[in-house]
């Protein structure tokens, strides 16, 4: 993971995400994790501790160049493995994409069994589905056993289509801008309470005045992103 | 840090009575209960009687639950104190050593109640859990075969049963647990409803029939079942839309799937009345909505 201190980061900190072009070949394959898409995954994670957890990754840029991923849905925490609601899931994710100018550029997934990461049959069938709309979709496990306070890795696994198969990612490919604030912002949603805001999709159909597309929340996380940075 | 009492002025007689609500429902709101259990008992023990007892065992069990093992071991301590010989105790210990994954000697233990008393359906359960933690599904599945050869009626263990075919994607076999539960709760709209949701994934027409059906019926148990409303509107849609059926059944699930649109687009309406942050996601089912109709016409 890169932190802001290279020079060829900084340079890039300052542009706008949906104007990030690749700066050499080199580039291609890069895939950029916003703190909003890394904070409400997270909290899911945390909010379902018991259970198997899923949800869409979204790029609000224009496809080509690296993969910015600016935000994420969070869907369900039973029966991942079931059809229904997650073609139910899918489908209404990806009508509110086309109104939003979003693109569903991953999923991600977190074992309730939280020392086996490794992607499970259900995960890559969905991933698969992604893959056939976005030729650089992403595979994200997150990595239940690195979520402890004080963890000085992102708790993050990455896959990503190569040669007809998931393969697990160069970390190096993988940036994670301002870790830090990102690991403090995450700590201060769970001092305020505000994690408790969070809904995912299950939590929608049980009760569906709840907003699965987590305005709320996005607008708190959003204020405690630095505004000095720029990034979304 | 203000006490539960001053935050949401309640008496202690209002917690002790929430504790007891969630023990009866079997809510696993653990966050909740150690916050409520803890200062119950330590500020409130004296009054509490012989519930303590049961109030300790639920607290220990929450505090398990979100590693707070300093207070699960001074609850567990006082239950050992007051009922030494116990193999009800001795389970919670068992938990214990669990929550702390020393498997083996978890496993010990309820062996030892096992030899001392053979028909034990707690320690039994607890070992399979185990299993379920280590991720040794198909012994799990395989020891939760043979509890239930002996102990057919309990309903935890066919639920758990199902929930472990079903991650095994062994559909058939879940559907066949989840037909038991229909059979001895024929008001639950939930086992209808999942078992629904088990035909549906196995596919085809006849089951993609037999889901119709049972989501039907789950709304026919409870009409606010949005799973059950959304599966059948799916699954009259692929059933009308399917080029095998004969125009009779077509012309049938066109008017399913046009009476559950019709009943979405009222609960969603109803649910985005006043409620201005959840547009979008009324604004989303509208849309899939209008379109899904389009393909199938």
């Amino acid at each position: 993971m890169h932190e802001d201190d290279s020079g060829v980061t900084k340079k890039r900190t300052l542009q706008l995400p949906s104007m990030s072009v690749p700066l050499s070949s080199h580039e291609m394959g890069e895939v950029e994790l916003s703190c909003l898409a890394y904070a409400k995954m997270y909290l899911h994670a945390s909010q379902f501790p018991r259970c198997s957890v899923n949800g869409l990754l979204l790029s609000s840029s224009a496809a080509g160049g690296a993969v910015c991923i600016t935000d994420c849905v969070p869907l369900l925490h039973t029966h991942l493995s079931l059809a229904p609601i997650t073609q139910l899931a899918l489908t209404q994710v990806d009508v509110w994409c086309s109104q939003t100018q979003q693109r569903i550029v991953g999923y991600y997934q977190a074992n309730a069994c939280a020392s086996d990461s490794s992607p499970t049959p259900c995960a890559l069938k969905i991933a698969e589905k992604i893959f056939e709309q976005c030729n650089n979709a992403v595979l994200l496990m997150i990595d239940g056993e690195k979520m402890f306070p004080g963890c000085r890795v992102p708790p993050i696994v990455m896959y990503e289509r190569k040669d007809a198969r998931w393969a697990l990612k160069d970390k190096h490919t993988i940036m994670l801008r301002q870790w830090e604030e990102t690991c403090s912002i995450v700590n201060q949603l769970f001092s305020s309470g505000d994690q408790a805001l969070l809904v995912d999709f299950d939590s929608h159909l049980d009760d569906i005045t709840k907003d699965w597309t987590n305005q709320k929340l996005n607008a708190k996380i959003m204020e405690l992103v630095s505004p000095a940075n720029g990034n979304v | 840090m203000s006490s539960i009492s001053e935050l949401y002025d309640v008496s202690w007689e209002e917690m002790r009575d929430k504790l007891r609500k969630w023990r009866e429902e079997n809510y696993r709101n653990s966050e909740q209960i150690v916050d409520v259990g803890e200062e119950l008992i330590n500020e409130h023990a004296s009054k509490l009687g012989d519930d303590i007892w049961i109030i300790y065992e639920q607290v220990m069990i929450a505090a398990l639950d979100c590693s707070r093992d300093d207070l699960a071991w001074s609850c567990l301590q006082e239950l050992k104190r007051q009922f030494p010989d116990s193999h009800r105790v001795k389970r919670l210990a068992g938990m214990r050593l669990e929550a702390l994954e020393r498997y083996e000697d978890a496993n010990k233990l309820y062996d030892s109640i096992l030899q001392d008393d053979p028909t034990n359906t707690a320690a039994r359960k607890r070992k399979i859990s185990i299993l379920r933690a280590q991720g040794k599904s198909s012994e799990a599945i395989r020891e939760l075969n043979e509890y239930l050869e002996q102990f057919v009626g309990d309903q935890e263990a066919w639920h758990e049963l199902s929930e472990l075919y079903i991650n095994e994607h062994d559909y058939a076999k879940a559907a066949f647990c989840l037909e038991e539960l229909m059979m001895t709760n024929p008001h639950n709209h939930l086992y209808c409803e999942q078992y629904a949701e088990v035909k549906y994934t196995q596919g085809g027409l006849e089951n993609l029939e037999l889901a119709r059906k049972y989501f039907a019926q789950a709304l026919k148990l409870n009409n606010r079942n949005m799973r059950a409303l959304f599966g059948l509107y799916m699954s009259a849609s692929h059933i009308a839309a399917s080029p095998k059926v004969s125009a009779k059944v077509k012309k049938d699930n066109v008017k399913y799937a046009a009476w559950a649109t019709s009943q979405i687009s009222r609960a969603y309406q109803m649910a985005g009345r006043g409620k201005k942050e959840n547009k979008c996601s009324v604004k989303a089912v509208e849309e899939m909505l209008e379109s899904m109709q389009i393909t199938m016409s």
